[in-house]
């Protein structure tokens, strides 16, 4: 290709750009590119949005817990990579107010903490929240509210730690890096890490959490991560943002898919436009490119002419998509400013690359083959004007679309499961929906008779073309396909979040209810027509053996989720299946305890696959200097995020029998009755209610987000939605203006054209509604089974508002779009074409 | 190349042409056995009814389609020696055309259409001899009219510079004036004979127009795929 050569393509560009030739196939480039990057940029936005906040929850990019102090390498190794780190000690400890003492969680925390996010605080007991910056200076304490209930006391007294004396001047309401779980039962103090010297509190021997928090650029991060796990013993715990927060990870994860399901369908839908654009395009130069033949152009020349246009084409096009998008994600974070944080993180780079490599992937793989055409187009065109070249090969055009796509869509899953699932249900829908359509063109001549000659004519306008019309079948059917997918999952995906998470999901644990308080305690809260769980009893033991082997051979070092049964953990015994669990494997026992052998155990399943559990294992487990050994009789599956109650094992009562318990349950109590829990804390004294409501909201907000992104990202499938029927329509137009220029000089009336119009283009999009319900209900149910792990049920709605919705829309819009051709005089369309 | 001296100065040399078709009813013989000697400079008129195979002929002749059998030699080449990118490298090198639909770019204005064999052969500056052609043709001050804001004589006359832009050495031209008044026509045709007698192109038009055919030095007239006297 000579620099000749690419001057003249430029200027043969820009001539038919001036000439309008190209606007179409520009249009729909830049919908497709706009559309996925938008979304890159909006997704690359909210994700770190989201994980920011999540490092809030956590305090930090990265946790880890220990018992005691780390080798002074691994902190070394942090400080080498850049790494932020703060350190933050735990312990039980007691504190005293005057007569009054109890035992509280201390956290000591050092000048650096917390690393990401900041501290909530309150100047009065359920006063304003405010965020605060500094941490307790060496002479204060912070505490939760319930401390100055069990206390007695007021902000402003004195609180005796060891032997040292802090004064109470704030109540913790949010903490980054909670930590412990919902379990950390005792009171929480915060104090500077400065003062324990003083208090002298920490004694050899003494229950210590050593928690270091770090935080740094993502690859530092992962580096360290790689370099430490390996060296990790079963003791510690190595928390990143995701495996910190099961919530928050299980529905990022579910965004993160539902995001790059659209964005594919966006770029299906904007490639389908360019296909039709560059046909037209095509089409429009045979008489061009027989001409340039005819003035000595060889078939090298032509494509040395026609491939660099099509790049240029796809650099500008994609240039001014990205520019739009970008735009599009400003306007919108912009416009939901009031609703999402305050500080969204600026949109990576990546994006942009991604979407000028989409932009120029969809042009290859869809605007390529028909060019391609024009190679073949005969000189001999010039004299005998019937003469086209050979049409595509049905493999050239769809494996070269099929290509771009998997290779589009399988960089926006990131899932090569979601990218087979996709791409296989297309290829499978096409094939069916292709000889369906075909099937329904022929049936529909059934309406021959009935109908007068302008409806004739316009459904001779679609038989006389069936393979034209088919293909229009398909591409609106998968149009519609795609929105309706769009929408059911949508629907369904955000209805099963909601349901996940409904209004009156608890929003407090309570634990330390003693036996004999057990039916009282229950009394109270159906007294105050309190929602609430069953009440669990809690027996504390250790997972010893499994199956004859120690445990510690079981786990592998770092796995810090296997490593949390390590300690003691939370057993209890019950004979009704808890909601939100589901029998995986194996049977649950009757009321009233297994009729043979009682000594029997109901394990999670995904703890039972980590440890190699399986049904029929016998575990050893030990209470103090106890031991019992229990059969694995069934396996369940935990909604971990249920907010309800949640155990690894379950046993029968007789299992447990003789061992020492407490009571546990959770309930939902709106925040106007939160002065409720003082009373209750007086009439129970022992017990201990953990407030969730702060770590909740930032769950709801979370899918909040989400769903907004959802619903933003379903705006950009309309749209190339709509720009696949904008080509369609004006691929054809020629013909058509043409045609109906012929038919008015032939003495039809413009009422009978415009019947002729509405009959051809409503048969065509109830039969592409058709087509779409049936491929929708096929991916769908591929998607929910297999991907998402939803339930399925039959959508049979769908069948009859998508062929209703399709009739009417296509119907319209082809209608409106022909309507230039009762608007001209056909003279002026006969001396045009 | 084999060369015979005694038809060096013959530009375009047809022997034996033949062209068949296969249809559904079977082969369809379009032209048979045709020689043709034409001399450069020479113009020759090839007349005869609708369906005798005048513009097959002219396509052959041109190297736009290829013969059943025979050979033809078009500026000292053999076009079954070249494939379709040698005879398109000649065609852009030797040959003008001129259609009966003009076959202008509909997306280029009057200028960049009569530009673009000069650009296609890579010249520098295509501008200034295009547009001294369009002055030539009368239309100096069209230059930058699309084909659709012109008249059918316009057109043809945007076409007419095309084709003599780049000083061709045989310039075919199909019915020039089959879609024009007859006084439009008449004009063009002035315009084509005078073009042609300033760069001594040799002239090849298919026509059914007596007239035309008149004005030629010679008429070879088709019927039914042959030539007769």
């Amino acid at each position: 290709m000579s620099l000749a050569e690419l001057r003249l393509a430029w200027r043969m560009l820009l001539r038919d750009w001036r000439a309008g030739e190209l606007r179409i196939l520009m249009l729909a480039l830049i919908i497709a590119v706009t559309a996925t990057t938008a979304i890159g940029f909006f997704s690359d936005r909210l994700q770190r949005a989201m994980v920011e906040q999540s490092a809030e929850l956590l305090g930090g990019d990265l946790l880890l817990q220990s018992p005691r102090e780390i080798l002074p390498e691994w902190q070394a190794r942090a400080a080498e990579l850049n790494l932020a780190e703060a350190q933050v000690l735990e312990f039980p400890s007691v504190v005293l107010h005057g007569e009054a003492l109890q035992l509280a969680g201390v956290k000591a925390v050092d000048a650096r903490y917390p690393l990401r996010g900041q501290l909530r605080v309150a100047l009065s007991p359920y006063g304003e929240e405010i965020r605060e910056t500094r941490i307790p200076s060496v002479e204060e304490a912070w505490v939760e509210v319930r401390l100055l209930t069990l206390l007695g006391m007021e902000i402003g007294d004195w609180l005796e730690l060891g032997e040292t004396r802090l004064q109470v001047t704030r109540v913790l309401t949010f903490e980054p890096s909670a930590g412990g779980g919902f379990f950390a039962m005792a009171p929480r103090v915060m104090v500077n890490q400065q003062v324990l010297a003083a208090a002298n509190v920490l004694q050899p021997g003494s229950r210590i959490s050593h928690n270091y928090l770090f935080a740094g650029e993502d690859r530092a991060l992962q580096a360290f991560q790689d370099w430490l796990r390996p060296q990790l013993e079963p003791s510690h715990r190595l928390l990143d943002i995701r495996e910190g927060q099961p919530t928050v990870g299980a529905a990022l994860e579910r965004a993160e898919q539902y995001l790059g399901l659209a964005s594919l369908v966006a770029v299906l839908l904007a490639g389908v436009a360019i296909a039709m654009g560059a046909r037209r395009y095509a089409d429009r130069h045979f008489d061009t490119t027989a001409v340039m033949r005819c003035l000595g152009a060889g078939q090298r020349r032509i494509m040395a002419l026609y491939l660099p246009q099509l790049l240029w084409l796809g650099l500008i096009g994609s240039g001014i998509g990205v520019a739009l998008a970008w735009l599009a994600q400003f306007v919108l974070f912009w416009l939901l400013g009031d609703l999402l944080p305050t500080n969204i993180p600026a949109a990576g780079w990546l994006p942009l690359w991604i979407g000028m490599a989409s932009g120029l992937t969809v042009l290859a793989g869809f605007a390529l083959p028909p060019v391609l055409r024009l190679r073949q187009v005969p000189a001999l065109r010039v004299l005998r004007r019937e003469l086209s070249p050979m049409p595509l090969r049905g493999w050239l055009v769809y494996g070269a679309a099929l290509l771009a796509l998997a290779l589009l869509m399988w960089r926006y899953t990131g899932s090569a499961l979601l990218t087979a699932t996709v791409m296989g249900g297309a290829a499978l829908a096409l094939l069916i929906l292709g000889s369906l359509a075909a099937g329904l063109l022929q049936l529909s001549r059934l309406m021959h008779r009935g109908v007068g000659v302008a409806w004739r004519y316009g459904l001779n306008n679609l038989w006389r073309r069936p393979l034209l019309s088919i293909s229009q079948i398909l591409a609106f059917g998968l149009t519609f396909m795609a929105m309706a997918l769009i929408v059911l999952v949508r629907g369904d995906l955000i209805d099963s979040w909601q349901t996940q998470l409904p209004p009156e999901t608890p929003n407090h644990f309570v634990v330390n209810i003693l036996p004999e308080q057990r039916d009282a305690f229950a009394a109270l809260l159906d007294q105050r027509a309190i929602a609430h769980s069953e009440l669990y009893p809690l027996v504390r033991g250790r997972l010893a053996e499994v199956a004859g082997e120690p445990l510690g051979n079981r786990i592998q070092p770092g796995d810090e989720g296997a490593g949390a049964v390590y300690r003691e953990m939370n057993l209890t015994w019950t004979d009704t299946l808890p909601a939100h669990n589901r029998i995986t494997a194996g049977q649950w026992w009757p009321t009233g305890g297994p009729t043979d052998d009682v000594m029997v155990v109901s394990m999670e399943d995904r703890l039972a696959e980590r440890l190699g559990v399986r049904l029929g294992d016998v575990l050893t487990f030990s209470f103090g200097a106890e031991q019992r050994q229990v059969r694995v009789t069934s396996l369940r599956s935990v909604q971990w995020d249920s907010f309800q109650p949640n155990f690894f094992m379950i046993f029968p009562e007789q299992a447990l029998a003789g061992q020492p318990s407490t009571y546990m349950t959770s309930f939902y109590l709106p925040l106007e009755r939160k002065g409720e829990l003082t009373t209750m804390l007086r009439q129970f004294p022992s017990i201990t209610i953990v407030d969730l409501d702060r770590l909740m909201e930032q769950v709801r907000s979370i899918l909040g987000q989400v769903t907004l992104a959802v619903e933003f990202v379903l705006l950009f499938v309309l749209l190339a939605g709509f720009a696949v029927l904008y080509a369609a329509l004006q691929a054809s137009l020629d013909e058509r203006l043409h045609e109906g220029a012929l038919l008015r000089t032939l003495g039809a009336s413009r009422r009978q054209l415009r019947s002729a119009h509405l009959a051809e283009f409503g048969l065509l999009g109830g039969l592409a509604g058709l087509m779409a319900a049936i491929g929708a209900e096929l991916i769908a149910w591929l998607l929910y089974t297999r991907v998402f792990d939803l339930a399925y049920h039959w959508q049979w709605p769908m069948w009859l508002w998508l062929p209703g919705l399709g009739a009417l829309l296509i119907g319209l819009v082809g209608y409106l779009a022909t309507a230039q051709v009762l608007r001209h005089s056909p003279l002026a369309v006969l001396r045009r074409l | 190349m084999p060369t015979h001296p005694e038809k060096v100065s013959a530009i375009v040399s047809a022997q034996g042409l033949g062209k068949q078709v296969e249809t559904a009813a079977g082969q369809l013989v379009i032209l048979e056995d045709i020689h043709l000697d034409i001399a450069a400079g020479e113009s020759v008129a090839i007349v005869g009814a609708s369906g005798s195979g005048k513009s097959t002929l002219l396509g052959l002749l041109a190297g736009l389609d290829q013969a059943s059998s025979g050979r033809i030699r078009l500026a000292g080449e053999w076009l079954d020696a070249l494939d379709e990118d040698g005879r398109a490298r000649l065609r852009g090198e030797q040959v003008g055309f001129v259609f009966q639909s003009f076959q202008l770019l509909p997306s280029l204005s009057a200028l960049e259409n009569v530009m673009l064999p000069l650009e296609l052969a890579g010249h520098r500056d295509a501008s200034t001899p295009a547009a001294a052609l369009l002055e030539r043709v009368g239309l100096g001050a069209r230059l930058d009219h699309y084909p659709k804001q012109l008249s059918g004589g316009e057109q043809q006359r945007v076409a007419i510079a095309r084709a003599f832009v780049m000083q061709p050495k045989v310039l075919f031209a199909d019915e020039p004036t089959g879609n024009l008044d007859a006084a439009t026509g008449q004009r063009i045709i002035e315009l084509l004979f005078s073009l042609n007698a300033e760069q001594g192109t040799t002239l090849i038009l298919v026509t059914h127009d007596d007239q035309l055919a008149g004005r030629c030095q010679r008429a070879v007239r088709l019927d039914a795929g042959r030539i007769v006297p």
